[in-house]
């Protein structure tokens, strides 16, 4: 067996993990977790192996049962797919870890074995995604990413989780359906659905049917905007990543939402190509959809009362600083989109959990109920106010770095305005993250002497808060490490 | 003339035509069952466009027959992957059904406008 | 459902809409049909007699278990036969290049592992239509 076997033994690792779940029903849950946490880790080294492999020796074609390419599925492992296939298996050992400490949140015991296998087929769906390059295979994904995100929101047995899980329902079928008629009508003028072979064609047949390519482009951006919340399309995500439990709500804002916008990457740059984008000015419609994300994004997060709304509402502000990047449609944008995939990924993780702590020892979720909490929650208040400081922007902190990055990107497009738009959207951030931390830790004199110990929550639960606490730092500190990675990728979408 | 285009594009006006009317209905009924009923009728469209895609005129099965050689077939592929997207429509339906049914259970009524003012009433109490 | 000739209506029609089901499953490599539509059959004759017997006779026929038991097997079952092809010809799910007999064309005995993945996914579909079925009736989502 060689090294291009790996991918399609991750998906099935996933896959077989969520199999054996049910089966162990009747044997103590702690062999389901360490079952899990051990393919969890297999599966990180191996997309790890991965990702130093395709940067340093070769891209990995895989077809299935050996069709070509035109006939079957086609894996490629490339920097791009391989990066964020790594990104995305270390994010999720950290909530897993965080998750198999007793902390999902509202979930009744008997629930918890669907619930590890509702996280397996999730993340199985998402690194299908990324490896797969066929735009109809990434349908089926989609949709198995879709189905299971809806399932992980209404595990909690709660009345306001129908609701919401309902809508988001909705709108993720109306988002997909949207994308499968973008995919027909591409393979209605060129015939393929493999993304190389509709790249090769796709200018022949933009000459011929430009309507085709057209509307196809609209239908796709607009049904991966709907699943990715860019703003206009974003009025499902605040209920459901509220609704959810907090470590669900951490996979849906931190991961979930990236893939989409990955997937979005995918059919601008790898199928319609630059040259087209160019002619019809995608570019711009990408970039005030963008300007609209993060100023409104952030001034509805202002008004909320409930926490995890207001993160809700702040990763929609954020998905359009990653849309702004990508719009730019030049390699410094995409580079700094792609910093902000990871840097947000992190930050946004560390806030939710954080926040999943305060809820599962005080059982509050109102701002105002944060009065002093820094002194009664040190070290998941300390991670939050590390991971605030990293929304806003603050040096020494990834989000710094990322915002670093936009800026350059944008001055180097002569793109000003949005500058300017960039700088708003962070004093914004300032107004609804600052305030929770001056409450929490400056504005309560009473509380100071109460400070004893570190809460008394699990071990389990700490270890990752304070390992995303130190990961944030670190790469705001020393970003050139993970950037030669990220520009790789970047290189790897454009000609 | 226009007539004769209109003929020989049928299927995909008809297409178009029921992916916009499942659409409509998604987005402006209240009632939850009816919103269901338009993901499928999309759906339907979606997926006759795409097998309309595939047909060729004249065309047979492509099931090969060892007997008959030249044999003139359709394009199977889109029916195939057809095939997948009906599975998964299938499947959503069923997961909605049921969230309609929990929804029923909890709030007694199945209409968006009455469950919005339930929702904000209940929010208010708190 | 208290109806006697429904009742034995069904309890004639199932046998032989059951024997149908696997005739497509079987056949699904030489003619229109295969593993999803034979299933598909299969699953509807079973949810037919739950719908006249009642839940707690359909139970008896075929128990939650023995569906959570049949949706495993289904997949498991696939990603077996994936996996014969990914260690001898290095790809997964290889056909015939894995060694699977190619078999006459036209003839049941054909296509080499496709009517083996056809068992595999009939059983799963047959297995979650019943159970998507019950999961509406017991509540529970």
């Amino acid at each position: 067996m060689n090294i291009e076997q790996l991918p399609i033994i991750n998906l099935l690792l996933f896959l077989l993990m969520a199999l054996v779940i049910p089966l162990l029903k009747r044997k103590p849950f702690k062999i389901t977790l360490i079952l899990g946490f051990v393919v969890l880790g297999l599966v990180l080294i191996s997309s790890g192996y991965l990702l130093w492999y395709v940067n340093n020796v070769e891209v990995i074609h895989y077809t299935f049962g050996g069709h070509e390419a035109r006939f079957g599925i086609e894996f490629i492992v490339d920097p791009f797919s391989a990066l964020f296939t790594t990104i995305i298996a270390g994010l999720a050992a950290i909530i897993y870890i965080y998750s198999s400490g007793d902390a999902t949140e509202g979930i009744e015991k008997t629930e918890y074995g669907r619930y590890y296998v509702l996280l397996f087929i999730l993340l199985m769906s998402m690194f299908g995604i990324l490896y797969t390059n066929d735009l109809f295979n990434t349908y089926v994904f989609i949709e198995i990413l879709s189905i299971t995100t809806c399932a992980i929101i209404s595990i909690k047995k709660k009345k306001d989780t129908y609701t919401s899980a309902f809508r988001y329902v909705m709108m993720n079928e109306l988002g997909s359906l949207s994308y499968l008629f973008g995919v027909a009508l591409i393979y209605m003028a060129t015939g393929f659905t493999n993304i190389t072979l509709i790249s090769e064609s796709i200018q022949n047949a933009y000459a011929s049917y430009p309507v085709n390519i057209i509307v196809a482009l609209g239908f796709m951006i607009i049904g991966l905007g709907i699943k990715a919340a860019i703003f206009p399309f974003h009025i499902w995500l605040p209920d459901a990543h509220s609704a959810a439990p907090s470590t669900s709500s951490a996979i849906l804002s931190a991961i979930v939402i990236k893939v989409y916008i990955l997937v979005l990457v995918k059919v601008l740059f790898r199928v319609f190509k630059l040259d087209i984008l160019n002619e019809m000015n995608i570019s711009t419609i990408l970039l005030v959809l963008a300007g609209v994300a993060m100023i409104m994004g952030s001034v509805f997060a202002i008004a909320q009362k409930d926490v995890k709304r207001m993160l809700g509402y702040s990763s929609v502000a954020q998905m359009g600083y990653i849309l702004l990047g990508i719009g730019l449609l030049s390699f410094e944008g995409l580079r700094a989109a792609f910093f902000h995939i990871l840097s947000h990924g992190l930050m946004k993780t560390a806030l939710f959990l954080s926040v999943g702590e305060i809820i599962y020892y005080k059982k509050t979720r109102k701002v105002n109920d944060f009065d002093g909490m820094g002194f009664i929650m040190p070290v998941a208040m300390g991670v939050f106010s590390i991971a605030a400081l990293g929304m806003i922007g603050i040096p020494l902190t990834s989000g710094f770095i990322s915002k670093l990055n936009l800026g350059v990107a944008v001055l180097d497009q002569n793109q000003i305005i949005f500058l300017v738009i960039l700088i708003v959207s962070s004093l914004l951030n300032v107004i609804y993250y600052l305030p929770i931390i001056i409450l929490a830790f400056l504005k309560n004199e009473k509380y100071r002497y109460r400070l004893k110990s570190i809460e008394p929550t699990p071990r389990t639960m700490i270890a990752p808060l304070v390992l995303l606490g130190v990961l944030i730092v670190v790469v705001g500190l020393f970003p050139n490490q993970i950037m030669i990675f990220i520009e790789a990728a970047a290189n790897s979408l454009l000609p | 003339m226009w007539l004769d285009r209109i003929i020989e594009n049928i299927n995909y006006i008809g297409a178009i035509a029921l992916f916009v009317i499942g659409l409509r209905i998604v987005v402006t009924h209240s009632n939850l069952i009816k919103r269901i009923m338009g993901i499928n009728i999309m759906g339907t469209g979606v997926f006759l466009f795409f097998v309309a895609i595939g047909n060729v005129t004249g065309g047979v099965p492509p099931i090969v027959n060892p007997e008959v050689e030249d044999q003139l077939f359709i394009n199977p592929i889109p029916s195939v992957l057809i095939l997948t997207g009906i599975v998964v429509v299938v499947s959503i339906t069923v997961y909605s059904l049921s969230l309609v049914v929990k929804i029923y259970e909890n709030y007694k009524t199945i209409d968006q406008k009455e469950l919005s003012k339930l929702i904000s009433e209940e929010n208010n109490e708190h | 459902m208290n109806d006697i000739i429904v009742k034995n209506i069904t309890r004639i029609i199932i046998p032989f809409a059951q024997v149908y089901g696997i005739f497509i499953i079987l056949n699904g490599h030489v003619s229109p049909g295969g593993g999803f539509a034979g299933g598909a059959i299969i699953g509807t004759t079973l949810i037919l007699y739950t719908l006249v017997f009642g839940r707690e006779k359909g139970k008896k026929k075929f128990s939650h278990k023995a569906s959570e038991i049949a949706e495993s097997g289904g997949i498991i079952w696939f990603v077996t036969i994936g996996l014969v092809g990914l260690v001898v010809a290095d790809r997964f799910l290889t056909n015939i290049n894995a060694g699977f007999p190619e078999g006459i064309i036209g003839e049941i005995l054909s296509g080499g592992m496709i009517p083996l993945l056809m068992i595999g996914i009939g059983v799963k579909v047959a297995s979650t239509m019943i159970s998507l079925f019950n999961l509406l009736i017991d509540e529970g989502v």
